[in-house]
């Protein structure tokens, strides 16, 4: 130990600078949720969004927050309101019939059959069962009421943290069940303030005064890793599987337990010496978030972790057997001794210039010296041997040391020396020698690297000259790849598949897979090509060591993630070949400055920035991006709103974007928006990758498929619809005008035979007969009234004549010829025929002559005698006819009828009215009724 | 079930009739309605007999109801149904919610409280953990009770034969409204 992480400070906005954040969550989508006094706030790793209710009454503060399996975003708050964050992202409160709590909410948790169960101090612990909420509490045998942390384990089974020990519940077959763990069953502290389930299902538990005791799960029976815990309160646990818990205290700082040495560690003390920490969180980048009272939101990323500076210029690192760190630089050789836990400082015991350090079986060190040789050291046994040119060595400056089991490899300005060790190699006569050159076969006498691999093959990295394999006592030598020369080759390591991995002075990086070459340089995006080393950890990833930082590439799908400024590594000059591979996996790695531990985690991690929509707006208005995805055809300017959360280096995230459709290549870009006007109709998908470093091609896609609908007019439905509507139109068109000319032929035709039926009728010889004699009868006696009967008759003639080109007359006209001629009946008929026209209203409207010819009609069919008068009525009913009644008096004979003239009124006014002419007939009456036309359109 | 709640009623006579402790209050005329709102019928009813006793020391209380004093049904046919078929009210005759108060209130003082309380709620013989959310108005010696929360059928075991089924809702909406006196 004496290694310690790099904190980087998450800075808040101005605004949200006191808003006292107490807690962190990540969802699954990757984003960070803050819990503060003022809100809920979302990051992303450079922006910061707050949520506030929207009442705005109600208190901000939060106390917990949960993302449960319906993506569905919890949020508790101190005075025990719940609100979801829904999928619109707005926060909703949730309304439970059986009410909210009034005390805080600390914890929220699902179980197996997805309910959701949330802790409160105060009140116990609830779940929430279909529709209802259930309550646990000390009346059920919940060991307080004030709960610390809920955490479920892999049964769903829900473990609280109270003031009287662990209470785990859970349901079976809806019955509520409760296991307790007090100080009887081992715990050492009845108040728990944080419990972690580790990978294996067993739990931490961090107590108020005792520090921290590990729960086997299946027994329930405690082991006690940490006996001299003095710390106090716990606030907060974290783990590094395999490597380390990490312990929030209250007031204590932060420490971690080392799971190698069993003790623990303080961490960052220049940032958290008696800080207050408030929680602990690993994230998937394998970062570890830190919110304390002394600076706020920080994190680490725990893969890298750096040695206080000890001497400058390193050139070889070893740690050897007993974990104690050496230093090879030009000032000499450097050993670390352990002052303290966490201190340690570093002795000189060489002041030879150390090029390579190598340890072999025997416990000695072998530190190569630039022209002095090999010295070898064993601390135990207090000896020391100089090994030179005498000895058999090719020459004395030595550039990398690699060796297997009894067979010790160097390599020098002149060669390689193998030897072999037939006893512990401080004696003088236990090395055989044996040398290769370039008469043996190597291209050049000047070798960089030496490199054993798994299949007992050696490997020579020469200056200039390529790369080297020594197979069974045969060379073969590589100094191109196809067209690509491979010249001096810096640093040589194997990858899990057997693949050979070498780095060149200036053409990058070569993997050998048995068979060809493949070369990754800056396009497979290697972002320095003064590689000094390469180095295979504990997960087989390789580690690609130059001045711009750290590459870790996956052998397999050769991505890349950069590692620079924002895990620490900082103005970064590392020496050739200045790295070790410990026993424990780490990776030690010298430059002129500091010495970097990396180290391999268990945990599986993210590779790749996660991307996300964050919104998509029309006109500035955002859009549901679960539901909708059809737009009408002015809906047609879209912004998409992303981001990439890469939480190692925010900054370094670029995207690259394409609107399938519309856009032909594909746009990098580093903004978080992409804007689109008046696209226009079509179907479209938004593709989003992003990357943190350049290399978009092995990233995930993100996308989101839209159209923008045709306008109505031009949509297949609508010019069907027209063409269809047009048609019927011009078909309905050309019907009701023929319509309407077959109407008039008729009624032309009826009117041309009325007419004639008419004329004919007033004619009729008996007519006029019966007319003249009237006449002869009264020309004498009363030649005035002769004139007036004369008269009445030429005026009844003239209005025949008059009226009958007309479609429609007067009432009132009508009605005047009517009384002419009803004149000339009565001369002849005297009293006995009477006519009375009751009728107001006369600006209605009427076919010529339909009234004297059912007058006619009337006298022609009726007896009229002295005895048996004829009644005519004329009268305007309430229904809208005229009707013409007589009373009903039949001759016996009937009088010769064509029915021509009732028959042919009935069809005029079929023609000219909707309403039918009625006829009735009874015993006493005979009634025809005629519709009024109360306009003369015609 | 049946001797638990025969128990449960004793205790609680007992506890009405010992008439000295000062701070409970007590009712025997508590109007609780209920309300089943089916798709083909609504389903109402009233009784005016509940009984029951807030104790403010313990923040715990005990209310009852003779389910066969339920009145105002649509037709006495109804009402023997509801007792005779659904409720079994010969086999279970009360129906008892009692627990306790899980605010920290101190009813002792005047005043209007929103609490949540949890306890057992037996009807039809089948006791369900429920939490009910009411008000509680405290004036001097009186003590105005007020809650509405619902019912589910199934979780009491009552069964509603297939053909009626639309006729009776899942759910039913009980409401109360009390005065307790000192």
């Amino acid at each position: 130990m004496g290694q310690s992480p790099y904190f980087k400070t998450h800075d808040l906005p101005q605004e949200l600078k006191f808003v006292d954040l107490k807690l962190l969550y990540q969802s699954e989508g990757g984003f960070i949720w803050l819990g503060s006094r003022e809100g809920l706030i979302r990051y992303d790793g450079s922006q910061y969004k707050v949520y506030q209710k929207p009442d705005t009454l109600g208190q901000n503060h939060v106390s917990a927050v949960f993302q449960d399996k319906n993506d569905l975003i919890w949020v508790g708050y101190r005075d025990g309101s719940i609100y979801q964050l829904d999928h619109r992202d707005v926060l909703q409160a949730w309304q439970p019939e059986e009410g909210l709590p009034v005390v805080p909410i600390t914890g929220f948790a699902e179980d197996l059959e997805q309910r959701l169960w949330f802790s409160t101090y105060g009140e116990g612990l609830y779940y929430l069962d279909g529709e209802h909420v259930y309550n646990y509490d000390t009346d059920d045998g919940l060991l307080g009421n004030d709960i610390y942390c809920l955490v479920t384990d892999h049964r769903g089974w829900m473990w609280t943290g109270t003031d009287g020990g662990i209470s785990i519940c859970w349901l079976e077959q809806g019955e509520k069940k409760i296991k307790n763990i007090t100080r009887e069953h081992g715990l050492q502290d009845d108040i728990v303030r944080a419990i972690l389930p580790d990978e294996k299902g067993n739990c931490w538990v961090g107590t108020y005064d005792h520090g921290i005791s590990y729960l086997k799960t299946d027994n329930f029976e405690f082991e006690y890793p940490m006996s001299d815990w003095d710390m106090g309160q716990i606030n907060d646990l974290e783990y590094f599987q395999g490597r380390e818990l990490w312990i929030g205290t209250e007031g204590q700082g932060l420490w971690r337990w080392d799971f190698r040495d069993k003790k623990h560690y303080p961490v960052g003390q220049e940032n958290f010496q008696s800080a207050k920490i408030y929680n602990l969180h690993k994230d998937i980048e394998g970062n570890l978030w830190v919110i304390s009272n002394n600076g706020g939101l920080q994190s680490t990323n725990r893969q890298f972790e750096f040695v206080e500076k000890p001497v400058s210029n390193i050139q070889a690192l070893l740690v050897d057997h007993d974990d104690q760190l050496w230093l090879g630089t030009p000032q000499g050789l450097f050993r670390q001794v352990k002052d303290s836990l966490s201190k340690s400082s570093f002795e000189r015991v060489l002041s030879e210039n150390v090029l390579c350090l190598f340890q072999d079986n025997y416990h000695n060190i072998w530190a190569g010296t630039f022209g002095s040789g090999i010295l070898l050291l064993n601390q135990q046994l207090g000896k020391q041997r100089h090994i030179t040119e005498k000895d058999g060595l090719t020459n004395a400056s030595i550039l990398s040391i690699d060796g297997n089991g009894d067979h010790i490899w160097c390599a020098t300005l002149g060669g390689v020396t193998e030897f072999e060790c037939r006893m512990n190699p401080l004696s003088t006569d236990a090395l055989s020698v044996r040398n290769y050159n370039h008469e043996s076969g190597l291209g050049t006498n000047f070798i960089y690297k030496i490199f054993l691999d798994s299949k007992n093959r050696t490997w020579f990295g020469t200056d200039g000259e390529g790369i080297s394999m020594l197979d069974q006592g045969k060379i073969t030598n590589f100094s191109e790849a196809g067209e690509i020369p491979i010249k001096s080759v810096y640093s040589i390591t194997e990858d899990r598949r057997g693949h050979i991995w070498f780095s060149t002075a200036r053409s990058g990086v070569f993997e050998f897979d048995g068979s060809k070459l493949i070369n990754l340089a800056v396009k497979e995006g290697i972002r320095d090509l003064s590689i000094t080393g390469l180095a295979t950890d504990d997960k087989g990833q390789i580690l690609i060591i130059h001045p711009s930082g750290i590459d870790i590439l996956d052998p397999e799908s050769h991505h890349l993630i950069y590692y620079d400024t924002d895990v620490g590594i900082d103005d970064f000059e590392p020496n050739l070949n200045a790295f070790y591979l410990d026993n424990a996996g780490n990776v030690w790695i010298g430059s002129q400055r500091e010495i970097i531990r990396y180290t391999a985690l268990e945990e599986k991690l993210e590779i790749h920035p996660r991307t996300r929509f964050t919104g998509i707006s029309i006109d500035l208005e955002p859009i549901n991006i679960e539901s909708q995805n059809k737009f009408a055809h002015n809906k047609n300017s879209l912004a998409f709103d992303y981001v990439g959360l890469w939480f190692t280096d925010p900054e370094t995230v670029k995207y690259r974007y394409k609107l399938e459709g519309f856009d032909h290549e594909w746009i990098v870009s580093r903004d978080n928006r992409a804007v689109y006007s008046n696209l226009p109709p079509g179907s479209y998908s938004f593709l989003l990758m992003s990357t943190e470093n350049d290399a978009f091609d092995k990233e995930p896609l993100v996308s989101y498929s839209f159209s923008i609908q045709r306008p109505f007019w031009s949509q297949w439905w609508f010019v069907l619809l027209t063409l269809t509507g047009g048609a019927s139109l011009v078909f309905y068109l050309v019907k009701t005008r023929e319509k309407r000319l077959q109407r008039e032929a008729l009624l032309k035709k009826e009117k041309i035979e009325s007419k004639y039926e008419a004329l004919k009728s007033q004619i009729n010889p008996h007519f006029l007969f019966n007319s003249f004699n009237t006449l002869i009868a009264i020309i004498e006696e009363e030649p005035s009234l002769a004139v007036e009967y004369v008269e009445k008759l030429s005026d009844f003639y003239r209005s025949i004549l008059q009226y009958r080109e007309k479609e429609l007359i007067s009432l009132d006209e009508e009605l005047n010829l009517v009384n002419d001629y009803a004149f000339l009946l009565k001369k002849r008929y005297g009293d006995h025929l009477k006519l009375q026209v009751n009728i107001a209203e006369k600006a209605v409207y009427i076919a010529p002559l339909t009234l004297q010819i059912l007058v006619e009609n009337a006298v022609k069919h009726n007896v009229i005698s002295k005895s048996r008068p004829l009644l005519i009525q004329i009268c305007l009913s309430e229904k809208g006819y005229i009707c013409v009644s007589n009373n009903l008096q039949k001759k016996l004979t009937p009088s010769h009828s064509t029915g021509f003239g009732l028959q042919s009124i009935v069809n005029r006014y079929g023609l000219l009215s909707d309403k039918k002419v009625f006829i009735e007939e009874t015993a006493e009456q005979f009634t025809v009724g005629i519709p009024v036309i109360k306009n003369s359109l015609f | 079930m049946k001797i638990k709640n025969f128990l449960f009623v004793l205790f609680f006579a007992l506890y009405l009739g010992s008439g000295y402790a000062q701070n409970r209050y007590a009712t025997e005329t508590g109007n609780i309605w209920f309300q089943s709102d089916a798709p083909l019928e609504v389903i109402e009813a009233r009784s005016g007999a509940m009984r029951g006793i807030v104790d403010v020391d313990k923040n715990a209380f005990a209310f009852t109801v003779n389910i066969r004093s339920f009145e105002g049904f649509n037709s006495p046919l109804q009402k023997e149904h509801f007792n005779e078929n659904y409720m079994e009210s010969k086999r279970f005759s009360r129906a008892i919610f009692s627990g306790k108060i899980i605010e920290k209130v101190d009813l002792n003082k005047d005043g209007s409280y929103e609490v949540r309380a949890k306890g057992k709620l037996i009807i039809h013989g089948i006791e369900q953990e429920r939490i009910i959310k009411g008000q509680l108005k405290v004036a001097g010696d009186e003590m105005q009770l007020e809650t509405e929360f619902t019912v589910l059928l199934e979780e009491h075991n009552i069964e509603i034969p297939k053909i009626v089924f639309q006729k009776i809702a899942e759910e039913i909406r009980v409401k109360i409204k009390a005065k307790l006196v000192k």
